[in-house]
């Protein structure tokens, strides 16, 4: 599977396969510190999301990311 | 695969960070939890009544080392905050962008 290249895209498609079935995502991140890399992973089993990131910056939005999809998992509606 | 308390788990993250800093990666896992531990059996799935209470599981693996937590709802915003933190302090190995604004602005010129 390839790396999604624009994050907001990967957010959305990220968000739509959690709505379809929330129990079955999960959400990965891999920390390389010696390549300084940081890649994300959103899949169902079926379809896998990738982003892939080498810049500071992005942890603000992949933080904020996070927090909401927390929020979203421990909520009880489905 | 070890559950720990939130706390114990954060700890054990930061050194698995620490330990990854030579080499290997660190990888962390989010889903979400219902609480079961075996599949759902066939007669309870066609009922399907209550509503189970959710909560997230966190898993954390550092080459074999493998370690989880399981936050509640309760226990959420400050595990949210403290795992924040901890994640921003140990991935300081990405690259600072620079602005590109003076970069774009030569590409322009050299355009024109």
């Amino acid at each position: 599977m390839t790396f999604i290249k624009s994050w907001e895209d990967f957010e959305k498609a990220a968000e739509k396969l959690y709505l379809a079935n929330p129990m079955k995502v999960r959400y990965t991140m891999k920390y390389r510190h010696t390549d300084g890399a940081l890649v994300l992973k959103f899949t169902d089993d079926a379809v896998c999301l990738q982003y892939k990131t080498e810049v500071q910056q992005d942890m603000k939005k992949i933080d904020r990311f996070m927090i909401n999809l927390m929020r979203h998992m421990v909520s009880s509606d489905k | 695969m070890v559950v720990l308390e939130n706390d114990a788990f954060l700890t054990s993250l930061t050194l698995m960070y620490q330990k990854a800093r030579l080499h290997g990666s660190v990888r962390v896992t989010l889903k979400r939890y219902d609480g079961r531990t075996k599949p759902v059996p066939r007669v309870e799935a066609a009922a399907n009544k209550e509503e189970p209470e959710y909560s997230c599981i966190f898993r954390a693996t550092l080459a074999s080392k493998k370690i989880s937590t399981i936050v509640t709802a309760n226990a959420l915003s400050e595990f949210q905050a403290a795992f924040s933190s901890t994640i921003r302090s140990n991935m300081d190995g990405l690259k600072k962008q620079k602005k590109s604004k003076g970069k774009r602005k030569s590409k322009a010129t050299a355009t024109q």
